[in-house]
């Protein structure tokens, strides 16, 4: 066996298959959206090549709306992290401390993640539907009539309210990924701090949070990351409407490849999400370093 | 052993890969393969099935391997499929209008030009108009639908009406009477804009005329014209004297003709392929058409709509002439089977027993033979990337977000 591993040729047949199938599925398709990026192209004719023109009229055209669909996404980045974090992190500290029905909490806060967001997409539009929807209802029932809305219809509250349930599904992910690292502290460590008389928050503060500090620097990449790249729930919900309120890069991106035929500008934008997801999983990790 | 094991498991795999690479051939068969958007929910679903057993019964060496998508996602499929025609099936579902001539363009479509020939006497050629490209046919029309205007007499009754209002001030006047007793005019489906045009395209077309709006639908008039800035207008009118549900800018069409199905609204204005369905509801409706708004440019008579679904040949299928015969074939039963379940409006001369088609339909299928003059869909007519900058100013007008002369203006700026 070590004989086998000090030969490079033989690591390298072993690594070969999983590297193909990593070319060929992420590393191609994303070299082709950047080639695709410089030309002005509908997905069947000729391509005419544009250079950069089609990053400057995603930067500077508000017919497409891109600026308007990144702040959308940085905002529901934004609340991942002072909102869905912290939730989770409350929860995986509560369920971590061993409490009664913990593995039936654990399950039920993680159950929105196993459920196909189409399910969930259709299950909020019905609590959101104006005329029979639970939201509207209990409002109503509470005499509290001047606050429903047409939810998802009205462009002044639409975005919160596809923020709600994007935000929700996650919890759970980002509770079990804490939940394990809670898990993980050494019981030695708690009860020294206990017996040196700190408290439940001081333990928390002092001991847990400095361990699970990488696993949080991992929650929060996920969650800025997937708050660049979320579109299913938000598709399902409003496909970006009303007026655009709740588009975000990747209901532009589709927008543009499939309903406009502007292969260009849609791989465009799919190059600019890389980016940002790249430059910001960078910034993040730069930052927990510095404070390491 | 282990040895032996791994080497019958080799075996085993590198079979079955192989396999996967034959071709079907089941026995003396030629498979064809066909993409459309009749998922077992659609309309049209029944006669798809119908066209299909007939159509192998009739040809025992054909098989159809048919699928069904999903409307929205069958756009984004076959628009991706283009870009690579060797994953194209041989037969594929598409709209005409710009739709297809993006694909006729391209290449990707087959022209069925000599396959059309035997099929000629029983499909005028003026079902061919909207798929026809610098004079070459590129599909074969199935139905043909038009904006109609639905009514519920019941609750048309309950605001002293006895029949569908004729002109526009005495839609005006029943709306007003509907609203007074509590009743909702109209439901329109604000999620999904092209639900939106079915409204505003034939108060444009009413105010217009038809002649003019195919010819800025075309690209060769101009958006600024101040009547359709009036027609904007009217639409919005209509909304804030609140002849429309405020919900429906949240609701998908689905529910809209939900709630018009249930009696929740009095009209409903969409496409004739809901007669089937309208028909067969519960209670009494009568269809019509908008009425007219300038009777000087335009007549009751102009309708919005034509021959749009359709059957096209991609041009890489290696059995094309084959399979340009199977569509006409097929299209032309699943335009049979299609009328008389009221899925739609027969785009081929009937050569069989039309006594038991709805009555609805009938009617619909009467106001289309009396028809003065027809505008293909607004979102249909012209290609992609202008057809959803125009459903994009159109949101903004049912939004009321901008009103008619911003509309133009914006229109004319953006595409001439």
């Amino acid at each position: 066996m070590k004989k086998i591993y000090s030969n490079k040729l033989h690591i390298l047949i072993f690594l070969l298959p999983a590297l193909i199938l990593f070319c060929g599925v992420l590393i191609a398709p994303l070299g082709a959206s950047f080639y695709y990026s410089f030309f002005k192209w509908d997905g069947m004719g000729p391509k005419t090549f544009l250079g950069f023109q089609n990053y400057k009229e995603l930067f500077s055209s508000n017919a497409i709306g891109f600026m308007k669909a990144l702040r959308n996404s940085l905002l529901l980045a934004l609340f991942s992290v002072v909102l869905q974090l912290p939730l989770a992190l409350g929860l995986a500290l509560t369920l971590g401390k061993k409490i009664k029905g913990e593995r039936v909490f654990l399950s039920v806060y993680f159950m929105p993640v196993l459920i196909s967001t189409v399910v969930i997409g259709q299950l909020w539009l019905k609590i959101y539907n104006p005329d029979y929807g639970i939201l509207n209802v209990a409002l109503r029932s509470m005499g509290l009539e001047s606050l429903t809305r047409i939810w998802l219809g009205d462009k002044k509250v639409a975005l919160a309210a596809v923020f709600v349930p994007t935000l929700w599904q996650y919890v759970g992910y980002h509770m079990l990924l804490l939940y394990a690292g809670v898990k993980s502290v050494p019981v030695e460590l708690r009860e020294a701090a206990m017996l040196d008389g700190a408290t439940d928050g001081q333990v928390n503060r002092y001991i847990v949070l400095p361990y699970i500090k990488p696993i949080l620097r991992v929650s929060v990449i996920f969650a800025i990351t997937g708050s660049l790249k979320s579109f299913d729930l938000i598709y399902v919900l409003t496909n970006g409407g009303p007026l655009h309120a709740t588009e975000v890069p990747s209901t532009l991106m589709i927008n543009m490849l499939f309903k406009r035929n502007r292969y260009g500008m849609g791989s465009a934008i799919a190059v600019m999400l890389i980016l940002l997801c790249f430059a910001f999983a960078l910034l993040i990790n730069a930052i927990f370093r510095g404070e390491d | 052993m282990k040895k032996v094991l791994a080497m019958a498991l080799s075996a085993v795999m590198a079979c079955s890969m192989a396999t996967s690479f034959v071709p079907a051939d089941d026995g003396e068969k030629t498979t064809l393969t066909m993409w459309c958007i009749a998922t077992e929910s659609d309309a049209n679903h029944p006669a798809y099935v119908k066209a299909v057993e007939e159509y192998e019964a009739a040809h025992p060496d054909i098989k159809i391997e048919w699928e069904a998508f999903e409307n929205e996602s069958y756009k984004t499929k076959i628009k991706a499929a283009m870009s690579d025609p060797s994953t194209l099936p041989d037969i594929f579902f598409t709209w005409s209008g710009a739709f297809l001539g993006d694909f006729a363009a391209a290449g990707t479509a087959y022209c069925l030009d000599e396959a059309y020939k035997p099929y000629a006497e029983q499909l005028p050629e003026v079902m061919l108009q909207n798929s026809t490209y610098d004079g070459k046919h590129y599909a074969v029309p199935l139905t043909m639908n038009i904006v109609t205007l639905f009514a519920n007499m019941d609750l048309l009754a309950e605001a002293g009406y006895d029949h569908v209002p004729e002109t526009y001030e005495e839609l005006t006047a029943c709306c007003d009477a509907l609203v007074e007793k509590g009743i909702v005019p109209f439901g329109c489906a604000g999620k999904e804009t092209w639900c939106v045009t079915e409204y505003l395209e034939p108060i444009i077309e009413k105010t217009i005329g038809y002649e003019e709006m195919n010819e800025i639908f075309a690209g060769r008039s101009t958006w600024n014209n101040p009547e359709i800035a009036t027609a904007v207008d009217t639409l919005q009118e209509m909304i804030n004297k609140g002849y429309f549900d405020p919900n429906g800018i949240a609701l998908g069409n689905d529910e809209v003709k939900a709630n018009f199905l249930a009696g929740k609204t009095a009209f409903y204005q969409n496409g004739s392929w809901n007669c089937g369905e309208v028909n067969d509801a519960e209670g009494n409706f009568q269809a019509a058409l908008f009425p007219v708004m300038n009777s000087e440019k335009a007549t009751y008579g102009q309708v919005i709509g034509g021959p749009n679904d359709a059957l096209a040949v991609s041009a890489s299928s290696p059995n094309a002439e084959l399979a340009a015969e199977a569509a006409f074939e097929l299209g032309k039963e699943i335009c049979h089977y299609g009328y008389l379940a009221g899925s739609g409006l027969p785009a081929w001369t009937p050569d069989y027993d039309i006594s038991e088609v709805k009555p609805l339909v009938a009617d619909v299928a009467e106001m289309v033979a009396n028809a003065d003059g027809m505008v293909l869909f607004g979102d249909n007519a012209m290609s992609a990337d202008p057809a959803n900058t125009y459903l994009d100013y159109v949101a903004m007008v049912y939004g009321c977000e901008i009103n008619g002369e911003e509309f133009v203006e914006g229109l004319t700026g953006d595409l001439g």
